[in-house]
């Protein structure tokens, strides 16, 4: 996504763009290493943090338990299509978590202390480094638990793995994870003005609870927020609902590719405006 | 006692200053807070749909809105930052700006983080308890408020709240050993919600479990001032709980200082 702006002005055509991503993928490759080489040193600190993720997710399932030990269904779905959903759901929740963790610290501190600065002063494209600059190995409480929780529904769901489902199974979630990414830097982009906007994808990012469970629980009002504003259902449920039922592979897949597209250009062209207003907050 | 709150006191005016500075902080997280409360009530709702009866575990949906978000706001208040605050301060070193001065480093932190409470009260307790018993009215079409519970109810809120508040002390110290801080909170504050039944109404649990989940500290939290907000408690009972929380805040209390004479022993502060 970065790559178009990255590549560096002498490099022009195909050959100078592919040149610039291999660059940013090396740098990529540099800033996992480094947090790896942290990890290595709290190591006590790594196995809470995750740990902390997986129990914060097994009391989810239990509640899930605790529920359909007394209903069979919830709205006509089932306990295990439930799991299912739920344990997509963690997919693009976790990935983004591992890959792109470090939007959180700009707008809760960075810009309104001026820290940002370090960024541009870099031969680096801002978004890009601060976009990948932490690699957060707590995710893999999240990815952990979810791919337990979809593994442990095999068999009993009715879910075809043929080979064009586990493609699409694959594509489908780098633009999941996207749509997570894409509200995180358009709220944190608005920091740019009003210095401070951590609470506001707090606030925006737990929106992402109402993806876990089938739309059809909410009213319209918040069906449609969800669908069409904050668009976290395309992040579960309605790509889950396809593998689950084979219907509607057009809004439910391709609604999350399109919403994934639309909030990563929002997202680059609001930061690339905040950008130009930055005022560094000086000290 | 007049030096006491003479002492105090202006801590938490800091508190109440803080919070007005970072209003728009604190309305977002509330706002945040009660999105997942909004998300448990459509689920409950599916629940109580597609269940046969009009009752649930002995809870009618009426009552699962009501615990729902007294529950919700009851947590929120009685939660205490003292954990990463005084964890930060054990890392960074400011630590020894509380340990220089003629105070005691808890009531420091108590009546700062007091102060933003009262201000928590007023906008999201009041306006709550408003809505519930609307709603309330609204459903069986008759006013069922008692005075009497309401007032247990704040007390024991406010047993919850010190109760939260040295357990987090307590709690807080684990920053000698650990960086994450943002992790092990992930891992409290999971657990917590589990135990204390915010999460699922203890009452759903298994006989054994429930009584076991009872006594502890957890349920002192915000299980027992909700059941007392609902009137699921009678007199005798409502008397136990209570003293039951007053025994935890005690232990915790204790454990504190315990704690913090120990820690003081260890305590290094690089540089300053």
């Amino acid at each position: 996504m970065a790559a178009r702006h990255e590549a560096p002005m002498r490099a022009r055509g195909v050959s100078g763009v592919l040149k610039g991503i291999k660059r940013l993928l090396k740098m990529h490759r540099i800033f996992i290493a480094q947090d790896l080489k942290k990890l290595m040193e709290y190591k006590v600190d790594f196995l809470t943090g995750m740990l902390g993720f997986i129990v914060y997710q097994t009391i989810n399932l239990i509640f899930l338990w605790v529920i359909f030990s007394n209903i069979p269904a919830l709205k006509g779905w089932t306990y295990e299509q439930i799991i299912f959903i739920y344990g997509f759901s963690l997919l693009p929740k976790g990935i983004d978590h591992l890959f792109f963790d470090q939007l959180w610290n700009v707008g809760y501190s960075y810009i309104s202390r001026g820290d940002f600065d370090k960024y541009l002063t870099r031969p680096l494209n801002p978004l890009f480094t601060v976009i990948v600059e932490r690699f957060q190995v707590d995710a893999l409480g999240e990815l952990i638990v979810g791919v337990a929780l979809m593994a442990s529904t095999v068999g009993s769901v009715s879910i075809q793995w043929s080979v064009l489902n586990v493609i699409l199974f694959l594509l489908i979630l780098p633009f999941a994870t996207l749509i997570y990414t894409g509200i995180k830097i358009i709220t944190t982009a608005v920091a740019f003005w009003t210095k401070r906007s951590g609470q506001i994808t707090h606030v925006f990012y737990l929106v992402n609870d109402f993806a876990k469970y089938p739309t059809t629980i909410y009213n319209d009002v918040i069906r449609n927020v969800i669908t069409y504003i904050i668009p976290f259902a395309f992040t579960a449920f309605y790509p889950a609902s396809y593998f689950l039922t084979g219907e509607n592979p057009l809004f439910n897949l391709g609604g999350t590719v399109i919403a994934a597209a639309v909030l990563m250009t929002v997202g680059v062209l609001l930061w690339n405006k905040g950008m130009s207003v930055y005022e560094s907050a000086g000290s | 006692m007049r030096r006491f709150f003479r002492t105090y006191l202006p801590f938490s005016r800091a508190g109440v200053q803080m919070m007005l500075a970072y209003r728009s902080d604190f309305l977002f997280h509330l706002i945040g807070e009660m999105l997942m409360c909004i998300v448990m009530y459509f689920v409950w709702l599916a629940v109580f749909e597609s269940s046969d009866g009009s009752t649930f575990m002995g809870f009618s949906m009426t009552d699962m809105t009501v615990y729902l978000f007294i529950s919700f706001v009851t947590s929120y208040l009685t939660y205490s930052d003292g954990a990463i605050a005084l964890g930060e301060e054990i890392r960074d070193g400011s630590i020894v700006m509380r340990m220089i001065k003629p105070v005691k480093f808890d009531m420091t932190f108590l009546f700062q983080e007091l102060g933003g409470r009262t201000i928590e009260v007023i906008i999201a307790l009041v306006p709550m308890c408003v809505c519930v018993e609307a709603y309330k009215f609204c459903v069986t079409g008759s006013v069922m408020f008692n005075p009497v519970y309401f007032l247990l109810f704040l007390l024991s809120t406010v047993l919850a709240y010190l109760v939260s508040f040295y357990f987090n002390v307590c709690y807080g110290f684990t920053a000698f050993f650990l960086k994450n801080l943002w992790g092990s909170n992930v891992l409290k504050d999971a657990i917590i919600s589990f135990l204390s039944g915010s999460r699922i109404p203890l009452a759903f649990m298994p006989p054994v479990l429930q009584s076991v989940l009872t006594f502890l500290p957890f349920a002192s939290l915000s299980y027992i001032p909700v059941m007392i907000y609902m009137g699921m408690y009678d007199g005798m009972t409502i008397f136990k709980s209570m003293l039951l929380q007053a025994f935890w805040l005690l232990a915790f209390w204790a454990l504190s200082k315990l704690i913090w004479r120990l820690a003081m022993k260890r305590l290094c502060v690089q540089g300053g």
